[in-house]
């Protein structure tokens, strides 16, 4: 008998197997309970691929999204299209990561009491989005495909991120049929996902690099006479620019400027800045990661390294985070990280509330200020002051190649240099030409519209 | 009129929402005092060393018998250890008998036992007979009548009828709580089959208290814990398949009439004995029979069909299993038992490789795990079943392309939560989204998914009525497996201790693999959990594996398994 007794410990370790199973289960629990009630398909917070629970309002407290019962969007057409790539569609095409971020606090999740509401009120997340100005900004951008992103850089509030070609998901176009390209990526958003050859608003970083690493470059001359040759190869302006400093070949965007400007930086310094400034690096707010930029000139020749520096060659930008590159020049050296949800209620708890978060410094006071003031020279004398009553915008064009007989990408990117009115902008529009005479009157118009946003909060 | 027909519905809909939240507190406190009433009595019973007889050595040594089975040897793990050359390892058994009588039998020694001169093979003790065990004599000296008399009223009482009868008022009232949850949140056509099925559970509870107030015996904290289970799954069905509430009851009731009828097999070792063939028949009966005219379902052949009525034949069989392998002392030691046992297994593992169900395999395996070193605890016996399990293992990989999906899937689940990991993904955002205290009763989402009430029924539970009851769930079948520990050290006969110690295992491994696969702890092998899941077999297996743990209860009144002593009895 007292062997059999004893071999009874065998029933111990089965024991063991359940309770240190259940244990292991715990800490589960305890550390990725959040992510399962907030992982897509989880029954009690999502309808279908999208969210199922509570209303998405803009800053205005507007309501965008109604999913309390069914996926009811905004009562305007034009709304509901500026509005979908942030909101996500019905079927679940476009997912709207920056939303089911915050399903948990949405939801008022925790683990003691898991999405249980005593009061049953949906949850409530608040946009930074501004309805009316993503409505300007899709009128101007008039059928246009690209994408145009406005953000304090002092709070970090994206005012307008839109993106088209776009659509109204309570009247879906046959997208699948469509033959003529006007819904030719219609499920990404660009504003964050796409990448773009950056053109000539890259001369922007080219040029802080400058200030930054060559002494005398204020000191510097450049002459163009409409190309600057690389034995066989050469980099080429449209008209001959004549004798420039660094300051006039910004504004006059000189490439033959530009490509001697490159040979003082020199690639080391080159690599160096774009890494410094963060221009290419993936940018993260409210769950959503941006596609990451490129800038590569390893193994190249002194043309192509020159045509880096003039933002062609195999660079790649991507809109949100230039937008944050143009907010921390404008913040003397450093800015705000965008975001777009602002706050995140459950019934009458707040469970969420954005803290601005800075970008870090990215260059000198010194440095920011010269490009600043370079920038506003731009304005003044190439793309217009009147375009942009009561502000001081300060800004870079660009005329990205695309290469093959397809018209150039149309990019301006820059800053309003005024206390009341942080704002960093960047309007892509795809083939849309040259860059100032394209995105001036669009930015005009939305740089109008989030004045007028700021003036009546 | 409708203005007053909408304010009523109002009232409703207003009441239920506060009588959730008062329900999802009260059903986890309710549990838990519940849980450890019942829990307490079991794990802290006293377990006094009892003397049932003296050898008397010729030198005048006395050694205490402890057990009512003994083995005598030169081993140090026997319980009489005579330590002379001429005494086998394991030499000779001494059986106590229910009316008091000793038998010796000797197990295959080398020097044979003698009793007054004669060699014997099994012999019945009188008073004064020289026992001659390889040289070395002794007389047995059994303990008077009043000494035995006396001994009982020292061994730890089981709960008094009062403890047992509040620990059911609770469990009353937490069933009563529950069914008024349903009430004021379930559509009306499903309230009839409700308020039966928890009705009857109610029913049958207090029906088998009763019987035991008859029988005069007071323990029933093992039963409470596997009425709360039964509840708990009711309250699963009845949110997953309302309809079915009737015939989980009706199983409910056969599997007591079951556990009542083992439980009195049990009772007699000598009737024990006896039923066990018709266990070793049934067994195998059960198997041919679902092989024969068994439905294969996701490639297991474990389903018969019968009049409208699935079975699942194998969680019978379980039950059969264990009384095969339980033995008492004197047939553990002879060879020919142990080889007849392995032989058994093997042919019971066959028809289960032919079944071709996985996670039945598993828990039998185990089961012959357990029984198979219970019996001989030797290296070279338990290396032949790890052998065995690794052949059993390949084969059924082999065999069963759904296992292996299955293991594929294990802690990948969200690598594809709406296809592979599908069942185990939902369960988990279903308990994560139900907290420590639950949703409420038919306010969960899992309700939709594919085996809501069997496989993953401790997540439907989990997700409606909150984690603290479903770990709860996981304690009531972890607090058998401690008991079984407990009691084998007091067990009468080796018989009641193999058969407790595995049918507790069982419970254990089945929960193991239940609530484990379910939380992608381990792999997920649609095994059901004990009393919880749907299923009329499973059920009635539940309530059978029970009567065994109920059996090792030595407690005095304690189990309707051992008999009342004759003092306890005259003065009743």
């Amino acid at each position: 008998m007292n062997r059999v007794t004893k071999r009874t410990w065998l029933m111990g370790l089965f024991l063991l197997v359940l309770l240190g199973g259940m244990a292991f289960f715990l800490v589960e629990y305890a550390l990725f309970a959040e992510t399962w009630v907030t992982t897509v398909g989880s029954p009690h917070v999502y309808n279908n691929a999208n969210l199922g629970t509570g209303t998405v309002v803009d800053r205005s407290g507007q309501v965008l999204l109604d999913i309390s019962e069914q996926r009811t969007y905004a009562s305007d057409a034009d709304t509901r299209k500026s509005t979908l790539h942030w909101l996500g569609d019905r079927k679940g095409y476009i997912s709207a990561s920056a939303v089911s971020n915050y399903a948990g606090k949405m939801v008022g999740f925790d683990l003691i009491d898991g999405v249980y509401q005593e009061s049953g009120d949906g949850g409530e997340a608040s946009l930074t989005l501004s309805a009316e100005v993503q409505n300007v900004a899709l009128n101007a951008m008039a059928g246009r495909k690209g994408t145009i992103g406005v953000y304090n850089y002092k709070t970090g509030e994206i005012l307008c991120a839109l993106t088209t070609p776009t659509y109204d998901p309570d009247n879906v176009p046959d997208i699948a049929s469509d033959t003529t390209g006007a819904y030719e990526g219609v499920y990404l958003n660009r504003f964050i996902q796409s990448t773009y050859i950056p053109g000539s608003i890259f001369k922007t970083v080219t040029t802080a690099a400058a200030l930054e690493c060559v002494p005398d470059i204020l000191d510097k001359t450049f002459y163009c006479d409409g190309a600057y040759e690389y034995g066989t190869e050469r980099v080429t302006c449209e008209t001959a620019h004549g004798t420039r400093d660094l300051k006039g070949a910004l504004a006059s965007s000189c490439n033959c400027s530009f490509a001697q400007i490159a040979e003082l930086v020199g690639k080391e310094n080159m690599l160096k800045y774009v890494e410094q400034f963060q221009v290419t690096e993936p940018l993260s707010f409210d769950g959503i990661t941006t596609a990451e930029g490129n800038y590569d000139i390893s193994y190249t020749a002194p043309v192509s390294f020159a045509w880096s520096c003039i933002g062609q060659h195999t660079d790649q930008i991507n809109p949100a985070r230039f937008m944050t590159f143009m907010g921390a020049v404008a913040g003397g050296g450093e800015g705000a990280e965008p975001y777009l949800v602002s706050q995140v209620r459950c019934g009458e708890d707040v469970t969420y509330e954005a803290k601005t978060v800075k970008t870090g410094r990215i260059m000198p006071q010194e440095t920011a200020e010269t490009l600043q003031s370079y920038m506003r020279a731009n304005v003044q004398n190439v793309y217009g002051d009147w375009n942009f009553p009561g502000l001081n915008v300060c800004a870079k064009s660009g005329t990205s190649q695309l290469g093959g007989d397809q018209t150039s990408n149309a990019m301006f990117a820059g800053f309003v240099a005024d206390e009341e009115y942080p704002l960093a902008f960047i309007v892509v529009v795809e083939n849309g030409g040259y860059g100032s005479s394209t995105c001036v009157p669009i930015l005009s118009k939305v740089l109008a519209a989030c004045k007028d946003v700021l003036d009546n909060q | 009129m409708e203005s007053l027909i909408s304010s009523v519905t109002i009232l409703r809909d207003s009441l239920s929402g506060d009588y959730i939240g008062f329900l999802r507190y009260a059903a986890p406190v309710l549990a838990a005092i519940l849980l450890l009433r019942c829990a307490l009595p079991l794990l802290t019973f006293r377990r006094e060393p009892e003397i049932w007889a003296w050898l008397n050595l010729t030198d005048g040594t006395q050694v205490p018998i402890t057990h009512w089975e003994n083995v005598i040897g030169r081993s140090k793990t026997c319980d009489v250890t005579i330590d002379f050359p001429t005494v086998s390892r394991n030499h000779a058994v001494l059986t106590r008998y229910d009316d008091g009588s000793w038998t010796i039998s000797d197990v295959g020694s080398k020097t044979g036992t003698l009793v007054n001169g004669r060699a014997v093979q099994i012999c019945a003790l009188k008073d004064r007979d020289r026992i001659s065990i390889g040289g070395v004599e002794m007389q047995l000296q059994p303990i008077t009548a009043r000494q035995e008399a006396r001994q009982a009223e020292l061994r730890t009482k089981a709960a008094s009828g009062w403890d047992t009868l509040a620990n059911l008022m609770m469990l009353t009232l937490l069933q009563c709580l529950m069914v008024l949850g349903f009430l004021l949140g379930s559509g009306e056509e499903d309230l009839p089959q409700i308020i039966l099925g928890f009705g009857g559970i109610i029913a049958t509870q207090w029906v088998l208290f009763l019987f035991y107030c008859v029988i005069r015996r007071k323990s029933f904290e093992v039963e409470t814990i596997a009425f709360f289970l039964c509840t708990m799954g009711m309250a699963a069905i009845a949110t997953v398949k309302p309809g079915e509430t009737v015939k989980q009851l009706m199983a409910m009731v056969i599997g007591i009439v079951v556990f009542l009828i083992i439980g009195w097999s049990l009772r007699d070792l000598e009737r024990a004995k006896v039923f066990r063939y018709f266990a070793v028949a049934a067994g195998v009966g059960f198997l041919v029979i679902t092989l024969l005219f068994g439905t294969e379902y996701y490639g297991a052949k474990n389903w018969l069909i019968f009049n409208g009525l699935s079975l699942q034949p194998s969680e019978l069989s379980k039950v059969c299993f264990v009384y095969a392998g339980a033995s008492t002392m004197d047939r553990i030691m002879s060879k020919r038992n142990l080889i007849l046992f392995i032989a058994y297994s093997i042919v019971i593992c066959c028809l289960l490789a032919l079944m071709n169900d996985f996670g039945t395999a598993l828990i039998f395996f185990c089961a012959f795990l357990v029984i198979a070193y219970l019996r001989s605890g030797s290296v070279g016996t338990v290396a032949l079943a790890i052998t065995a399990l690794i052949f059993a293992g390949v084969l059924v990989l082999k065999i069963a392309p759904h296992a292996l999906q299955r293991f594929s899937t294990w802690r990948h689940i969200w690598e594809d939560p709406q296809d592979t990991g599908y069942q185990q993904a939902q369960a988990l955002m279903c308990i994560a989204s139900g907290g420590l205290f639950g949703l409420g009763s038919g306010q969960g989402y899992l309700k939709y998914v594919f085996a809501a009430d069997s496989d993953i029924a401790f997540a439907t539970v989990s997700e409606e009525w909150g984690l603290l009851i479903a770990v709860m769930m996981v304690l009531c079948i972890a607090i058998y497996g401690f008991f079984t520990i407990r009691t084998s050290r007091v067990a009468r006969s080796s018989f009641y201790s193999i058969g407790a110690c595995t049918a507790a295992s069982i419970l254990v491994i089945q929960t193991i693999l239940n609530c484990l696969g379910t939380l992608d702890v381990l792999p997920f092998t649609g095994v059901t959990f004990p009393f919880l899941s749907n299923g009329g077999t499973s059920m009635i297996g539940a309530w059978g594996l029970l009567a065994f743990v109920k059996a090792g209860d030595t407690r005095q009144n304690a189990s309707f398994a051992v008999r009342l002593s004759k003092k306890e009895a005259a003065k009743v």
